[in-house]
């Protein structure tokens, strides 16, 4: 298990991370969501042992590998764990070079080397690559080239940050259908960075939100960062987007402001209730989901998600771009 | 206006143009002293650019890459090393090596290997302070990669010098510039023995003093050589390397 314990992490002295406890379980797989800036990169950084955390220890399998009372983490821990960057760097020389490289290191002979190149390369469609060199391929490509370089490996714990940020959609299905072959094969507990709620939700077993350096203690959807009036009492309206929503809290200034995808009320009309946020708007997408849920997301001026039933869908006859109520109570909203 | 009289002009171009017909003279001749002076200078030039960057290199890259306590304090030291002047260099090394100072048994002094310490010591900084800057131009991505991929501490330096090739392969044909164009610290620990410590600098400075400007020039000219294979050989280097 790859855990990282009271770990706060600074940049010149600016907190970008600060984690009570991350836990990453041998053959899990976890997807971090979080707007850009909001530490993904850096969590990731730590985990893969590229960083020593400025307070707090990284442990693996329970054994200290960073932080206070550790040293540099040696080459043994850091082969079990290999993180794809959001933008990779190729290396000098070709693909075939570059996806050999971590097993040239390892001190794997060369005919081996290259039958497991040769083979990694087919499985994510990169073999006509392999004799070019990094100016001759396109963003999409670098990415591809560097997930095959750390597969090959066969590390314990894959980290991959925004790893479909320049794939297309063909590039993406294949990627994601390699890492579920991948682990059918062996145990691989990936941990994944996206921003892109729809694919850690169809992918990951565990969604976790990244706030501001922070897991947030609610699921991802719907968080917004807003400025809290002062001096308003115990409700205050605040500006998310074009529309107000009413929250109640005693706090003021700046606050990330969530809206559990669960207390949001789906209607095609307005209900008399409680609520005090009611908003209509029109579905823009329906996304089914592994648990039998379905996430309803609907444009009321910003972007929300609510969390229905397949039935409810049924019932409401909710279609993309058909109209829809979204309500909530003041109260359910959290503010952090 | 005040004109200068025709007749000066035409012998300040004659005695250029001698100078030249000499120098071409000496040169196609094969003159022993010339090209002895050339093979001296040939040798110290390769010897200290040898050790400075064995040792400028290596340090360049703690710097750049190691954070340690006093590491700002220690490139400011090399940076500032980098305009020291030749002479003052001389003449703290002459002070170790004459005969009252402090190293002064090992006997060194106005012997080539003096001049060789003397250009290791000016082209230790240059070393370290340009390779520190080659390394730290290496775009950050690519140790990180080298590290995630399982590379060890050797293997991560050698990812990222490879990155920094080419400004490093400059780190070397700057020191060895450096080294072979001085000649305060040259001629104050080397003395210009004829045959034993005459490097062409040291050479260039005393026949222009004693008017033999063809002798001079000649040895100039080959100055210039060097430099100018030096610089081809880097350059065509850089050519291959950007197609890699």
């Amino acid at each position: 298990m790859l855990e990282l314990v009271g770990v706060r992490h600074r940049y010149d002295d600016r907190v970008v991370l600060d984690l009570e406890r991350f836990t990453l379980a041998p053959g899990a797989t976890v997807a971090v969501v979080g707007p850009n800036g909001s530490g993904k990169s850096t969590l990731l950084r730590l985990l893969a042992l590229l960083e020593r955390p400025s307070e707090g220890e990284v442990r693996l399998d329970g054994a200290l590998v960073a932080g206070a009372g550790a040293g540099r983490a040696s080459a043994a821990l850091r082969r079990q764990v290999t993180l794809v960057e959001q933008r990779p760097a190729m290396l000098q020389g070709t693909v075939r070079d570059n996806i050999g490289f971590g097993l040239q290191v390892r001190g794997i002979r060369r005919t081996e080397g290259n039958k497991r190149v040769a083979t990694v390369a087919a499985r994510l469609g990169i073999t006509p690559l392999l004799a070019r060199r990094r100016h001759e391929l396109s963003e999409g490509e670098v990415q591809r080239v560097a997930v095959a370089r750390a597969l090959v490996v066969e590390p314990d714990v894959l980290l991959l940050d925004e790893p479909t940020s320049s794939a297309d959609r063909a590039a993406s299905q294949t990627l994601y259908r390699v890492l579920a072959e991948e682990r059918a094969r062996r145990p691989l507990a990936i941990c994944l960075a996206s921003h892109q709620l729809e694919d850690a939700y169809r992918w990951a077993d565990d969604v976790r939100a990244l706030a501001e350096g922070r897991l947030a203690p609610v699921t991802p959807e719907n968080l917004f960062r807003v400025e809290l009036p002062s001096g308003s009492g115990d409700l205050m309206h605040v500006c998310v987007g074009s529309i107000e929503v009413a929250v109640t809290t005693d706090k003021t200034g700046p606050a990330i402001l969530a809206i559990p995808a669960t207390d949001i009320i789906v209607s095609l009309e307005p209900l008399t209730s409680s609520a005090r946020n009611v908003f209509l708007g029109r579905v823009t997408r329906l996304s089914h989901q592994r648990s039998g849920v379905v996430h309803v997301t609907a444009d009321v001026g910003v972007e929300l998600v609510a969390v229905v039933t397949q039935a409810a869908v049924h019932d409401l006859g909710l279609t993309p771009g058909g109209p829809v109520v979204f309500s909530f109570k003041a109260s359910a909203v959290r503010v952090f | 206006m005040d004109l200068a009289p025709l007749g000066h002009d035409r012998r300040g171009v004659d005695f250029l143009a001698e100078g030249f017909r000499r120098a071409f003279a000496l040169l196609v001749s094969g003159d022993a002293e010339v090209y002895g002076i050339a093979r001296l200078t040939l040798k110290i030039g390769v010897l200290s650019t040898i050790v400075a960057c064995g040792l400028g290199i290596p340090t360049g890259f703690v710097l750049a890459t190691k954070p340690f306590w006093g590491r700002r304090a220690a490139l400011t030291v090399v940076n500032t090393a980098l305009a020291f002047p030749t002479v003052v260099v001389g003449l703290l090394l002459y002070g170790l090596l004459s005969r009252r100072g402090p190293l002064g048994a090992i006997g060194w002094l106005y012997t080539w290997q003096a001049i060789v310490v003397g250009d290791v010591l000016l082209a230790f900084p240059i070393a370290a302070a340009l390779a520190a800057a080659a390394v730290q131009g290496v775009d950050p991505r690519i140790r990180r990669t080298a590290e995630t991929l399982g590379a060890g501490r050797w293997r991560t330096a050698w990812t990222v010098a490879r990155e920094a090739r080419f400004a490093l392969a400059a780190v070397i044909t700057t020191a060895f510039g450096h080294v072979v164009a001085e000649v305060g610290s040259a001629m104050t620990v080397g003395g210009n023995i004829r045959g034993q410590t005459r490097t062409l600098t040291t050479a260039v400075t005393l026949y222009t003093s004693q008017g033999d400007f063809g002798l001079a020039l000649a040895l100039g000219l080959i100055l210039l050589m060097l430099a100018l294979l030096v610089n081809v050989g880097l350059q065509a280097l850089q050519g291959r390397g950007s197609r890699a």
